[in-house]
């Protein structure tokens, strides 16, 4: 077995930590893992992926080849995107947050923000599976957008066939958040499923 | 405890490639840790430091790496076991003394790590710090994986004690930030035995002697690593080619193998010590094929260490045909990626791999690539601020001046977000001496106003001298500290005016201000929040001659964000908002660009968005007719 | 039709013609008057351009209306020309001559003829720069020459941003030509000028650039603000200042050199779109001519005659046919130094 998995997003949505507990709740289950984490100036407005590679069998390289992400776990829509054509296949599954995040020069208006239906429509045409999520209006809602990289992760183990399931998760969150932060990212991660079940119908 | 530094190991880990450093350097027994932080290898240092919190161990944030190989280098006199870690600028910074350290050999074993950053991605250079062992006759050692991090550090140590001299383990971007699967090993038990045995002296004469000493070092390593099993060589005796790889991207090159259904029909050799070349574990396997195809991490070291050797070896191992760099089948800059080998190895072989289908129906839907995300400064950073200041003073001014620019987030100054003030970037410190320099230009004629900006670790890593250059040789030079008491770019280490060391102790901080008042430079202190007063304050300090320093006070917006946070709710009157029209011409986002405000398209109107802006409130004062509103926020 | 701030850098700023009017300043974050400098900011993108619209140097075609209407004497339109000055009651201290400008506009402030004035403040670490007057002590304050431009007009954008209105407009000739341009610039045009009461133009042959007229003073040893400058008539060739130091003098030809190179395109000596413009009287120094230009200023003037605010008397011939030949003079000037920048390209 082996899951390739990236998750793509911008410097502050919580990728890397996102990444940190798929990583350790895989140790967790025994799987081995290896995430490769791409992000330079992340903290300051740039493009931020990580591969997620997780096999029952040995550790892969830190990057995936190109066209075998199982699943891509967009955290922004331009950035899910971007990388797309690169690592997306017939068979990959986008789990996508639908809230842009305005680079500077969009802000600018020195270059356009695609609208966000028409990334949809593209993903959707893609030949791959599409949830396509308001993510962070519901992050907002259980506590601040922060919550976000947890809300999507929610997602990610309840779509199906993951390696991965939200027992282990929970484990991760356990150990790594002081007690009173454990209901809000309980709760986001049940706000996650639920997303996703709600799109599946 | 945290369980990166039990004890009895045994157990696996999630660990990151520059924890798995630092585990195998507790696990070989270090004692004594410094560094100088620098992306990708800061971590290596701030896991050692976390670990001087519950074992007997030291570690320090040094004021700049050549500071901390030295300080590192007494531990290792005095017979205890040392690393050192820096990013590939840092090796250069510590090179005069490494190529001396070099010769008088040294005690304990110490270990220096290097962290490349392939691709320049968080750098200001692409650079191939491996020159160096070539340069300083030391043995050079490249994992491939976290695990193998681990271990080989481990193996560093023992290495140098047994050769009397400091091994260079070199790790790039990517591995340093790959995590996976790290198997622990135990933490030896500590004893106190520091001693320095004055009846051998460490120095460099007689020089000749000493080289040649380091020559035989360089011997006595090759041996001892071909005896290791740090070398793996997969694929068939008879192969159609030999790949020769180290470092993280025998990953690619292996899996690219795999993926092409290759494995019965290419060897992949890896090499885990690439300086000296192990000459006999090469004698061996380039024998195996006649196509040599080389993948490693920038400059063709190997590749040309390699060939210079089948050149030696010609009769034995036979021609070879060389794919590599100087063919021109990779890129002579950047990173490698798997699709790189994979398109090697694709074209060579004839094998189509790529998702072909899926890509054109990709390349119909997305014709164009998506833009680039462009870098700016955070929300509420200072830097906005201090260079919207200067941006103002400059243009006050009108002679066509420009910022002298240093290391830090503020090199981001020559971006649209610091206004592009900055008109040059190169090394620590180095804004500083270049002002230096443009002070004395005005004797030919050069009359633009120059202003220089450097942080406050910066400071104190290389700009402190070249600013008492200036005093000394009485050059005209505006400084601008830009204090936020952190080492922002690379996460928040401590430096000497924070206030705590590396290890948590409290220390009494140095202060910039007084330091500078020592040297006898004029001396002023502002604020960056408050842009008009700081632009009136620069430009007066321009009119005038000789040394002068202005420190800019305010804590990096991300450092503010956890302790407090900002006083105000913004929000944009679009009443009062003039957006496009002539009296504004979207003056904040299309000039100040804090990315805390949009573009309201739907109403042709700025909008604050409430997911990104922190409340700083600076904005408020740039808007030309009032529109931004700050509200102070109800106290918590 | 669109006009970008564009066309203002290429023509005016990378000329190096711009005569710190102060018109382009204050309406928007794109020009600051700083220190005796128009500054180009940052790039505008907005197309309406009112900045391009005032500008008197941007080479859109001359509103000056001696160009079109007779104009026998060479000093524009006018319906009187005389000599005054304050009397002896309204004379303020530190006027320049015979300090009628000071007198009527502390006058027009007493008696709410106007709101306020804007005028030109002294210099102190910074070089001078327009003030809203708004009281007799503000005005008494800014009398006196400065012989630099002063960017006064940005006061006069910010005062109607602020939403000030009735407001009189002390300023060069160039100025009221920026202030006459203003009228018609789109879109709030009728706004500025129903902003203004009255415009007192001053006589102008050249106006210094004032970083170069203190890099001059600072080689010549005169440090700190100056508090007088004078250059008094004809045939003396001195340009003299005051400081706390005391008085110095400099020969008039080495002053010539740090005249603003926009000036030399000027053809207006006297002021022509003012309500009133008021210059000096050669060889008279407690005088100063007055031309009076419209009902508005006539009316105005008539009034502060009446209540003994200034006194008046018959200009000298001499004196007329002397202002008129130097201010032919002054047009020809620039007439040819147009023609030449326009063969420059
Ligand atoms: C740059 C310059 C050049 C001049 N050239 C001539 C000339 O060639 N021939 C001539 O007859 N007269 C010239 N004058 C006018 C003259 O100096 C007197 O200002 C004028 O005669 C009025 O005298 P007054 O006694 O009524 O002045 P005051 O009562 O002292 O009033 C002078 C008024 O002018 C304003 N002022 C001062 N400096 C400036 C400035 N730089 N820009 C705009 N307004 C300012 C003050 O705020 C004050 O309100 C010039 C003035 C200036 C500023
Ligand atoms: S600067 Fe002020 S007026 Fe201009 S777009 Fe922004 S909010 Fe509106
Ligand atoms: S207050 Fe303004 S400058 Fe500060 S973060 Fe918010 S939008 Fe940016
Ligand atoms: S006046 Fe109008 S057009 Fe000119 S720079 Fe200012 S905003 Fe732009
Ligand atoms: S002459 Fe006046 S309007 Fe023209 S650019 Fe200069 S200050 Fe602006």
């Amino acid at each position: 077995m082996l899951k390739n998995v990236i998750i793509t997003g911008v410097g502050g949505q919580g990728n890397v930590l996102a990444s940190q507990i798929l990583g350790r709740a895989s140790v967790r289950a025994g799987l081995k893992v290896t995430i490769g984490e791409t992000f330079g100036l992340s903290q300051r407005g740039g493009s931020v992926m990580s591969h997620i590679r997780i096999s029952d069998k040995k550790n892969y390289g830190p990057l995936i080849p190109p066209n075998m992400a199982d699943i891509i776990l967009g955290l922004e829509p331009l950035e899910t995107i971007r990388i797309a054509p690169e690592f997306g296949s017939d068979r990959c599954v986008y789990i996508v947050n639908s809230r842009p995040i305005y680079p500077l020069n969009a802000i600018a208006g020195e270059m356009e923000y695609p609208n966000t239906s028409w990334i949809r429509d593209v993903l959707s045409s893609s030949g791959g599976r599409l949830y396509w999520l308001d993510a962070t209006q519901h992050a907002v809602e259980l506590g601040g957008p922060i919550m976000l990289n947890m809300v999507m992760l929610g997602a990610l183990c309840s779509i199906g066939g993951f390696a991965v399931n939200e027992e282990e998760i929970r484990g991760v969150i356990q150990d790594i958040f002081p007690e009173t932060k454990l209901k809000a990212n309980y709760s986001a991660l049940e706000m996650g499923k639920r997303l996703i079940k709600e799109y599946a119908n | 405890m945290n369980e990166l530094f039990e004890i009895k190991g045994g157990d696996e880990r999630l660990l990151q490639g520059n924890e798995a450093i630092a585990r195998g350097a507790l696990e070989a027994g270090v004692r004594f840790c410094a560094g100088y932080p620098g992306n990708p290898s800061s971590e290596i240092l701030e896991t050692l430091a976390e670990a001087a919190k519950e074992l007997p161990i030291y570690a320090e944030w040094s004021i700049n790496e050549k500071v901390a190989l030295e300080a590192a280098a007494a531990a290792s006199f005095a017979g205890l076991r040392a690393i050192v870690s820096m990013k590939q600028n840092g090796v250069n910074v510590v090179s005069d003394f490494l190529t001396n350290l070099t010769l008088s050999g040294t005690g304990g074993g110490l270990v220096l790590v290097t962290c490349d950053d392939p691709g320049g991605i968080s750098s200001t250079n692409e650079e191939d710090a491996r020159l160096f062992a070539k340069l300083s006759d030391v043995p050079l050692l490249e994992p491939a994986t976290p695990q193998e991090a681990l271990e080989m550090t481990k193996w560093a140590f023992e290495l140098s004690e047994r050769i009397k001299n400091i091994v260079i383990l070199r790790s790039v971007s990517r591995l340093s930030h790959t995590r996976a699967n790290v198997l622990l090993g135990s933490i030896p038990p500590y004893e106190n035995r520091a001693f320095f045995d004055t009846k051998s002296p460490f120095h460099t004469f007689p020089v000749l002697t000493k080289h040649l000493g380091r020559h035989r070092k360089l011997d006595e390593a090759m041996a001892h690593y071909e005896g290791s099993s740090f070398s793996r060589y997969d694929g068939p005796e008879r192969a159609e080619m030999l790949v020769i790889s180290s470092g993280s991207s025998w990953n690619y090159a292996a899996e690219a193998v795999e993926i092409l259904g290759l494995t019965e029909r290419i060897g992949v050799l890896k090499l885990g010590m690439t300086w000296p070349l192990p000459v006999n574990i090469l004698r061996r396997y380039l024998k195996y094929s006649e196509r040599i195809f080389f993948v490693e991490e920038l400059d063709p070291f190997v590749e040309e260490g390699v060939k210079a050797l089948c050149a030696e070896l010609a009769s034995e191992v036979g021609i070879k045909e060389f794919y590599g760099r100087s063919s021109g089948h990779i890129p002579i800059c950047g990173e490698l990626s798997p699709s790189v080998i994979l398109g090697v190895l694709g074209d060579i072989f004839s094998i189509s791999w790529r998702a072909e289908e899926y890509r054109a129906r990709m390349k119909s839907l997305l014709p164009q690539p998506s833009p680039p995300r462009e870098f700016g400064f955070c929300p509420g950073c200072p830097h906005r601020g201090t260079y919207y200041a200067i941006k103002e003073a400059l243009a006050w001014d009108g002679r066509n001046g420009f910022v002298s620019g240093d290391i830090g987030c503020y090199s981001m100054g020559i971006w649209p977000t610091g206004f592009s003030q900055v008109k040059s970037v190169h090394a620590m410190g180095s804004g500083v001496g270049l002002a230096s320099g443009y002070g004395k230009l005005g004797q030919f004629g050069f009359d633009q106003p120059v202003i220089t900006v450097c942080g406050d670790s910066t400071f104190f890593h290389a700009a402190i001298t070249a600013l008492i250059n200036a005093r000394f040789n009485n050059s005209d030079i505006l400084l601008l500290v830009l204090d936020n008491s952190a080492t922002a770019m690379t996460g928040f280490q401590p430096h000497p005016g924070t206030g705590s060391t590396a290890m948590g102790e409290k220390v009494e901080p140095v202060d910039i201000e007084t330091v500078c008042r020592s040297l006898g430079v004029g001396v002023e202190v502002g604020d960056p929040y408050d842009m008009e007063h700081t632009a009136e304050t620069i430009y007066r300090l321009m009119q005038e001659a000789g040394q002068r320093v202005l420190i800019l006070k305010r804590k990096c917006a991300l450092v503010q964000g956890r302790q407090g946070g900002f006083p105000y709710t913004m929000r944009v009157d679009q009443q009062k908002c003039l957006g496009e029209d002539c009296g504004c011409g979207r003056y904040c986002t299309r000039i100040f660009r804090c990315p805390g405000l949009i573009w309201d398209s739907s109403v042709k109107k700025a909008r604050i968005d409430e997911v990104i802006c922190v409340g700083c409130g600076i904005c408020a004062s740039a808007c030309p007719s009032e529109a931004i509103i700050r509200q102070q926020k109800a106290p918590n | 039709m669109e006009q970008f701030q564009g066309e203002l850098i290429d023509r005016v700023f990378d000329r190096g013609i711009c005569v710190k009017c102060g018109a382009c300043v204050g309406l928007c974050p794109y020009f600051r008057y700083f220190d005796g400098i128009v500054a180009v900011m940052d790039r505008c993108v907005a197309g309406t351009g009112r900045c391009v619209q005032v500008c008197p140097r941007a080479g859109y075609k001359s509103t000056a209306p001696q160009e079109n209407a007779t104009d026998g004497n060479g000093i524009g339109i006018y319906r009187s020309v005389f000599k005054a000055r304050a009397s002896v009651d309204t004379l303020h201290e530190g006027v320049q001559y015979g300090g009628v400008v000071t007198a009527l506009l502390a006058y027009g402030i007493e008696n709410s003829f106007f709101g306020g004035a804007i005028v030109t403040d002294r210099e102190g670490a910074l070089a001078p720069s327009g003030m809203l007057a708004e009281s007799v002590t503000d005005i008494a304050r800014c009398a006196g020459s400065r012989y630099s431009a002063a960017g006064s007009l940005a006061v006069f954008n910010k005062a109607i941003k602020d939403g000030k209105g009735n407001l009189a407009v002390v300023g060069l000739p160039c100025q009221m030509e920026a202030l006459e341009r203003m009228k018609h610039s789109i879109p709030d045009g009728a706004q500025r000028e129903s902003a203004v009461s009255l415009r007192i133009g001053i006589f102008c042959t050249w106006a210094l650039d004032y970083r170069m007229l203190k890099d001059f003073l600072r080689a010549n040893g005169v440090t700190g603000a100056v508090k007088k400058y004078d250059i008094p008539p004809p045939p003396s060739e001195k340009f003299v200042v005051f400081t706390e130091q005391g008085r110095r003098e400099f020969p008039l030809m080495e002053i010539r050199g740090l005249v603003q190179k926009g000036c030399s395109l000027c053809r207006d000596m006297t002021a022509e779109h003012a309500d009133i413009s008021i210059g000096t009287v050669e060889g008279e120094e407690q005088w100063n001519t007055v031309v009076l230009r419209t009902e508005k200023g006539e009316a105005f003037f008539e009034e502060a005659l009446n209540k003994n605010i200034v006194e008046k008397a018959q200009l000298p011939d001499q004196n007329l046919n002397h202002l008129s030949t130097a201010s032919r003079n002054k047009r020809k000037r620039g007439k040819n130094a147009e023609l030449e920048l326009s063969r420059e390209g």
